[in-house]
C-alpha cells in the first residue's frame, strides 16, 4: 500500500518530467506555429485540436509541463534554501529575537502563498518566469522557516546536543553534524508537499494574469484563455486541468510515500 | 484564564503594529510614483507636486510613517486614487460578499470533512478508507479555479441550474438572489477545502482511536459510537482547531481566485483590481483589514483551544513549541 | 477570451475630433438608431432594463478620467449635451434650440431649450453651460477632450438662455466636440460619485465592482423613455458576462467580445444578435520618433509581414473588417487602402534588407494584459519571425500603458484598441504618443479643421488618410464588429455604440 503510493507518485511525476524534457527535442507540432484552423476539434493531425490562432493544443499543453516543473522546482529550491537558513538561525537566536521571529512567521503563514505571491509580482516592474519563481519561493520560505525553526529547537533540546554544545562545539559544526542530518528528512517531506502547492500557485497566478508573459503558455494561462471558448472547444479547459492535477497528485503521492519511508510510525499523519 | 487573555491581547496589539509597519515598508517597495498614479495621463509637473503634497509622499519617510499610523489609529484608511471614494466603506461592502462566502464554505467543509474524516480513520486499511483518502488526495491536487470553471460549465451553462456569476445589484436586500449567486462559489471552495480538512480530521481521529483512554472507555463497556462521541471528538478537536484557524484565514484571503471565476464583487477582486490599477490606498486598506481578520482568527483559535483543553490552561506555551 | 483585470478598453484620448454638424454621414446600419425605433407595442413601459457590460466606470466624472464606462452609462442618459452624436454618426441638437454662426466662423451663438430642469430641481441656465464647458477645458481637467476645445477663446452669457462662444480660429467640428461635453448643474459637487444632469434618467445607486442603477427622472423635459429604468451590471470576465445573459441575470450584453461566446447564442430562439459597426480599431503603434521605426521602409516591411486577415479570423472568426488605415468605413473620408502594404513576406524581407536590416531586427511590443492583446502579440511574434524579426512581448496593465506609453512615450511598439470616432486627427499631432510627424499630414489636418464646408474638410482628410497609409504610420489590423446580444423581446437599443455610448431611452422590454 505504502509502496503503491510512492510508485504511483513516481510514475505521475516521472511522466510529467519526461514530457517536459521531451518538449525540448520534440513536440507533435511547433507549439508556436499557426498551422491549423481556428479552434478545430481533435483530429489525427491535432490530437487535442487547435487554439484560436490555429496552434496545436497538445504541443502547448506539453510545453506547459516544462513551465510547471521549472517554476515549481525553482520556487521550492528558493523557498527551501531561504526558509531553512532563516529557521535554523532563528532557533539559535536569543529568546526575545526568536519569539519575535516566530510571531512574524505565524502572521505570514496565515496569508496564503498566492496572496503573498501577488504582492511580489505587483512589486516587480515586469512579470517573467523569474518573478513567479521568486514570488512563490519567498512566500513558501515562511512556511519552511517556521518548520525548520521548530525542528531545530527540538534537536537542540536533546541531551546529547546540549552536551556537545557544552563541550565547545562551534555552532556551524553543530549545525552540520547534528542539526541538519536530523531535520532534513522531515523538511524534505514538507518541501515535497510545498512543491505541489507551488505548481498550483503558479497556475493560479497565471490564471489571474499575473504569471509569466507569452509565449510561456502556463497551464493556468491556457485555462484562462480556454474558459470563454469552453462551449466550442471544451477540451481546452479539460486537458490542461487534467495535466495539472496529474502532476500535483503525483508530487503529493511522492511526498506521502517519502514520509512513510522516512517515518513509518506516523502513517497518514499530517 | 484572564491573565492569559490579557497576555494574548497584548500580543495581538503588538502584532497589529508590526503588521502596519510591514505593510508600510512593503507598499513603499511597489514601483511607480503614487502621485503620478493618482493623476494619470497628462499631468503636469506642478500637478504632480501638488498631488505629492496632498497625499504626503513628499514628506520624509519617518514623518510618513507617523502619519500613516495616526490615520490608522483613527480608522482612516484614506481615499482611493481611482474612485476618490473612502476605502473603508468600500471594504465593508466587499466583505458582505466575501464573509458569507467564506463562512458558508467553511461550515459546509467542516460538516462534510468531519464525518468523512472519522469514517476514513475507522475504515483505515480497507477499500472504503482508501476511496475516501483518494478523494481527499484528489481534492488537494485540484486547483480551486479549475473546479469553478468546470462547475460553471456543467451546472450553470449546460444544465442552466444556477447563475454562473455575478452578485445581485441590491446585495443582501435581495436575499434569494444573493443566496443563489453564492451557491456555486461556496460549493467550489467547500469541495477543495473539505478535502484538505479531511486529512487533518482523519489523522487526528487515528491518533485518538489508537489512544489509551478510548481503549479504556471501550473496555468499560461503552459502544464505539458512544466512546467517539464522549472522548474522541473532544480530544481530536484540539489539533484540528489550530489547523482550522489557518484554513479559515487562507480561505478568506484565497477567495480572490474564486471571486474572479464567478465575478463576485468581494474583497479579493477589490485587491486584484487595486493592484492592477496601482491604487495604493485600496491595496493598503484591503491588506490591513485582512491582516486584522487573520490575527483575530488566530486569537480566537488559541482561546478556543484553551477553553477546550484543561491541560493547556496550566501550561505556559502553545503546543508544538 | 477573458479580458483580464482592469479590462478597460482604452478610449484613447478623445482629442481633437472632426466632423461638425456633418448631417452628411447618416449611416443606417442594422437596426438604425435607438431614437428612430418605435417600441414594441407589447413592451412593458415600467420594465427595468438590465445591461451586462465589461466597462465599469473608474468614477462618475468624465472630466476626472472615468473611462469609457461612464460614457456608456451616462451619455444622453443621465447627462445631455448641447448636441448629441447619434448612433448613426450624425450630430443633432439636444439642449441647444438654435445655433448661429458668424460669417468668419469665429462667433457661435447658442439658444438653450427653455423649461429644462436638473435632477436636483434647478432650471438649466447659460451659467450651467459655461461652467460645464469650462470644467472640461480647465487646467485640472483630466478630460481628454480638453485639447479639442482649446480653440475656445471666451464664453459669455448675455442672458439666462443664451451662450456666446468666441473662437480663436475657425473650428468646423465645434458642435461635434460639444456633443462630448456633459451639461452639469454648476452647483453640483462631488461629481465623481454623484450625478446631476438633465437627462431622462437619474443615478439611483452605484455599487462599485458590481452594478450601477438608473431610474426615471419624473421632470424630464422630453419624451418619457420606453422603459422604467436601467441597471448596468459590471463584469471583469467576458465569459462571466456571457454566462450572465445565458442564465437570465441580464437582458442584454452591450458588446460581445469574442465570436466563440456568440456560438452559445446563435441558433438559440431565446436570443437576438444585432451586429453593427464599431469604431474600435486594433493596431500596433510604432514609436515613430525612434530608430528603426523612423524609417518608412522598416514600417512598410513590418506592415507587409503580417497576414491581417488571418489575425482577424483568429480573433473574430467570420466577423470584423481588415483595415488599410486608421479610418473605418463609417468615416466620411474613408478610402479602401488595404492594398497598400498588403501581406507580402518576400517584399517585407527585401525592404528590410534595403533598410539595412538584412540580418534581422529585434524589438519589444508593450502589450496590454487583457484580451485580445496577448494572443495578438503571440500571433505577431510568429509572423515577424518569418521575416527574420524577433519580438519580445512585455505585458503591462492598462494603468502602466497610460503612464509608460501615453504619457512618457517610452516604448518601441505597442498594441492598442482605439475606440474613438473620427480620430484620424491624432496623426496631426506630433506630440501624440506614437509621434508621427509628417508636415504634409499635419497641414492637411489643421486645414481641414478650419474648412468652411464639409466637402472641403472631407477632401483634405481623405488626402491625409492616403498619406498616412502610404507612410505606414502605424500597423492597423482590423475593425471590431459591434455585437449586441439580447433576450428576445428586448428592442430599440443602439447597435453601433459609437464612442462607447449606449442610449437607453428607446430600449423596450416585453
Amino acid at each position: 500500500m505504502k509502496r503503491l503510493t510512492l510508485r504511483l507518485g513516481l510514475l505521475l511525476v516521472g511522466f510529467n518530467l519526461a514530457v517536459g524534457l521531451l518538449t525540448f527535442f520534440w513536440t507533435p507540432h511547433d507549439p508556436g506555429a499557426m498551422i491549423g484552423g481556428r479552434l478545430s476539434p481533435p483530429s489525427w493531425t491535432h490530437w487535442a485540436g487547435t487554439d484560436r490562432l490555429g496552434r496545436d493544443f497538445l504541443s502547448q499543453v506539453m510545453v506547459g509541463a516544462r513551465i510547471a516543473l521549472l517554476v515549481g522546482a525553482g520556487a521550492t529550491l528558493l523557498g527551501g534554501a531561504v526558509g531553512i537558513s532563516l529557521g535554523v538561525l532563528a532557533a539559535y537566536a536569543r529568546r526575545g529575537l526568536d519569539d519575535a521571529f516566530a510571531a512574524a512567521l505565524d502572521i505570514l503563514i496565515a496569508f496564503p502563498t498566492l496572496l503573498l505571491a501577488m504582492l511580489v509580482v505587483a512589486a516587480s516592474e515586469t512579470a517573467s518566469l523569474g518573478t513567479a519563481i521568486l514570488a512563490i519561493g519567498l512566500a513558501m520560505s515562511a512556511i519552511i522557516a517556521r518548520l525548520a525553526r521548530i525542528l531545530t529547537k527540538r534537536v537542540l533540546a536533546q541531551d546529547y546536543v546540549t552536551a556537545a554544545r557544552c563541550s565547545g562545539l562551534s555552532w556551524a559544526r553543530l549545525t552540520r553534524t547534528h542539526v541538519l542530518p536530523n531535520i532534513l528528512p522531515t523538511l524534505a517531506v514538507a518541501l515535497a508537499a510545498q512543491f505541489g502547492l507551488a505548481v498550483i500557485a503558479e497556475a493560479s497566478l497565471s490564471y489571474l494574469g499575473l504569471g509569466a508573459p507569452p509565449p510561456n503558455a502556463s497551464w493556468g494561462t491556457l485555462l484562462q484563455q480556454a474558459q470563454s471558448t469552453v462551449h466550442r472547444a471544451p477540451i481546452g479547459v479539460i486537458l490542461p486541468g487534467l495535466a495539472l492535477v496529474s502532476l500535483v497528485l503525483g508530487i503529493n503521492f511522492l511526498a506521502d510515500g517519502l514520509r512513510d519511508l522516512l517515518d513509518p510510525e506516523r502513517e497518514g499523519a499530517e | 484564564m484572564t491573565r492569559y487573555l490579557l497576555r494574548r491581547s497584548f500580543v495581538l496589539a503588538l502584532s497589529l503594529i508590526a503588521a502596519g509597519l510591514a505593510l508600510f515598508v512593503l507598499l513603499r517597495l511597489l514601483p511607480g510614483d503614487p502621485a503620478a498614479a493618482l493623476l494619470g495621463v497628462g499631468a503636469t509637473e506642478a500637478q504632480i507636486a501638488a498631488a505629492r503634497a496632498q497625499i504626503g509622499s513628499d514628506l520624509p519617510i519617518p514623518a510618513q510613517f507617523a502619519r500613516f499610523m495616526t490615520d490608522l489609529a483613527r480608522f482612516d484608511l484614506g481615499e482611493s486614487f481611482v474612485t476618490q471614494a473612502p476605502v473603508l466603506p468600500e471594504i465593508g461592502r466587499r466583505l458582505q460578499v466575501t464573509l458569507p462566502l467564506t463562512l458558508a464554505a467553511f461550515l459546509l467543509a467542516i460538516l462534510v470533512a468531519t464525518p468523512l474524516g472519522i469514517l476514513a480513520a475507522l475504515w483505515a486499511g480497507d477499500w472504503r478508507g482508501t476511496l475516501l483518502s483518494g478523494f481527499s488526495q484528489l481534492g488537494l491536487a485540484v486547483p480551486v479555479f479549475w473546479i469553478g470553471i468546470l462547475l460553471v460549465w456543467v451546472l450553470a451553462v449546460n444544465l442552466r441550474l444556477l447563475p454562473a456569476s455575478g452578485f445581485p445589484m441590491r446585495g443582501w436586500e435581495d436575499p434569494a438572489g444573493s443566496f443563489r449567486a453564492l451557491i456555486l462559489p461556496v460549493l467550489t471552495i467547500a469541495l477543495v477545502m473539505s478535502a484538505s480538512l479531511m486529512r487533518y480530521v482523519r489523522s487526528a481521529a487515528l491518533d485518538v482511536l489508537g489512544s489509551d483512554y478510548l481503549r479504556n472507555a471501550r473496555a468499560l463497556g461503552a459502544s464505539l459510537p458512544e466512546a467517539i462521541r464522549r472522548h474522541a471528538l473532544r480530544n481530536g478537536a484540539l489539533p484540528v482547531i489550530s489547523v482550522l484557524g489557518i484554513e479559515l484565514a487562507t480561505t478568506l484571503l484565497g477567495a480572490v481566485v474564486v471571486e474572479r471565476v464567478f465575478a463576485l464583487p468581494g474583497l479579493g477582486s477589490m485587491l486584484l483590481l487595486a493592484i492592477q490599477q496601482r491604487d495604493y490606498p485600496s491595496v493598503q486598506g484591503v491588506l490591513l483589514v485582512s491582516t486584522l481578520m487573520v490575527l483575530l482568527i488566530g486569537f480566537a483559535a488559541d482561546v478556543l483551544q484553551r477553553l477546550i483543553d484543561p491541560r493547556l490552561r496550566e501550561r505556559g506555551r502553545r503546543p508544538g513549541e | 477570451m477573458t479580458s483580464p483585470l482592469a479590462p478597460r478598453r482604452l478610449s484613447v484620448s478623445r482629442r481633437a475630433l472632426l466632423g461638425g454638424m456633418a448631417g452628411s454621414v447618416l449611416l443606417r446600419v442594422g437596426l438604425s438608431s435607438a431614437q428612430a425605433q418605435s417600441a414594441d407595442p407589447a413592451a412593458d413601459p415600467d420594465a427595468v432594463i438590465r445591461i451586462g457590460s465589461l466597462y465599469e466606470p473608474q468614477n462618475l466624472d468624465n472630466a476626472a478620467g472615468a473611462g469609457q464606462g461612464v460614457s456608456e452609462a451616462f451619455n444622453d442618459n443621465v447627462y445631455e449635451g448641447l448636441f448629441r452624436l447619434t448612433d448613426a454618426g450624425s450630430v443633432e441638437p439636444v439642449l441647444a434650440e438654435s445655433h448661429e454662426v458668424s460669417e468668419d466662423g469665429l462667433t457661435h451663438l447658442f439658444t438653450l431649450r427653455p423649461g429644462v430642469r436638473f435632477h436636483s430641481g434647478g432650471a438649466l441656465t447659460s451659467a450651467d453651460v459655461k461652467h460645464s464647458i469650462e470644467r472640461v477645458t480647465a487646467e485640472a481637467s483630466r478630460s481628454s477632450r480638453k485639447r479639442s476645445l482649446s480653440t475656445i477663446a471666451a464664453i459669455e452669457t448675455p442672458d439666462e438662455l443664451t451662450v456666446k462662444i468666441t473662437l480663436s480660429r475657425r473650428s468646423i467640428s465645434l458642435p461635434y466636440n460639444l456633443s462630448y461635453v456633459w451639461i452639469v448643474n454648476h452647483e453640483a459637487k462631488d461629481l465623481t460619485s454623484t450625478a446631476d444632469g438633465t437627462g431622462p434618467y437619474r443615478l439611483a445607486d452605484w455599487r462599485r465592482g458590481s452594478a450601477l442603477a438608473l431610474d426615471l427622472f419624473a421632470d424630464y423635459w422630453g419624451e418619457r423613455p420606453a422603459n422604467g429604468g436601467a441597471v448596468f451590471h459590471y463584469f471583469t470576465e467576458a465569459a462571466a458576462l456571457d454566462n450572465a445573459l445565458l442564465t437570465d441575470a441580464v437582458d442584454l450584453v452591450s458588446s460581445v467580445q469574442s465570436p466563440d461566446a456568440l456560438a452559445q447564442f446563435e441558433g438559440d430562439p431565446r436570443f437576438t444578435i444585432a451586429e453593427g459597426l464599431s469604431t474600435t480599431k486594433q493596431l500596433l503603434a510604432w514609436n515613430d520618433r525612434i530608430a528603426p521605426f523612423d524609417d518608412v521602409r522598416v514600417r512598410s516591411a513590418l506592415a507587409k509581414a503580417v497576414d491581417k486577415d488571418r489575425l482577424r479570423q483568429a480573433i473574430w472568426g467570420d466577423r470584423g473588417i481588415v483595415l488599410g488605415s486608421f479610418t473605418p468605413p463609417t468615416d466620411p473620408w474613408f478610402v479602401d487602402l488595404t492594398a497598400v502594404n498588403a501581406h507580402d513576406p518576400e517584399g517585407a524581407r527585401a525592404l528590410l534588407a534595403e533598410a539595412g536590416h538584412a540580418e534581422g531586427l529585434r524589438f519589444t511590443i508593450d502589450t496590454p494584459n487583457y484580451d485580445p492583446h496577448p494572443i495578438t502579440a503571440e500571433f505577431l511574434k510568429a509572423e515577424y519571425a518569418k521575416v527574420g524579426v524577433t519580438v519580445d512581448i512585455n505585458l503591462i496593465t492598462a494603468n502602466e500603458w497610460y503612464t509608460k506609453i501615453y504619457q512618457q512615450k517610452n516604448f518601441q511598439a505597442t498594441l492598442q484598441e482605439h475606440v474613438n470616432h473620427r480620430d484620424i486627427v491624432f496623426y496631426g499631432d506630433p506630440d501624440f504618443y506614437w509621434g508621427y510627424d509628417d508636415p504634409e499630414v499635419i497641414r492637411l489636418i489643421a486645414d481641414a479643421e478650419a474648412s468652411a464646408t464639409e466637402e472641403e474638410q472631407t477632401e483634405k482628410l481623405r488626402q491625409a488618410n492616403i498619406l498616412i497609409a502610404e507612410g505606414a504610420a502605424t500597423n492597423w489590423f482590423y475593425l471590431n464588429p459591434q455585437i449586441v446580444v439580447s433576450k428576445v423581446g428586448v428592442s430599440g437599443y443602439p447597435v453601433n455604440g459609437l464612442n462607447a455610448q449606449f442610449f437607453l431611452r428607446g430600449v423596450a422590454k416585453a
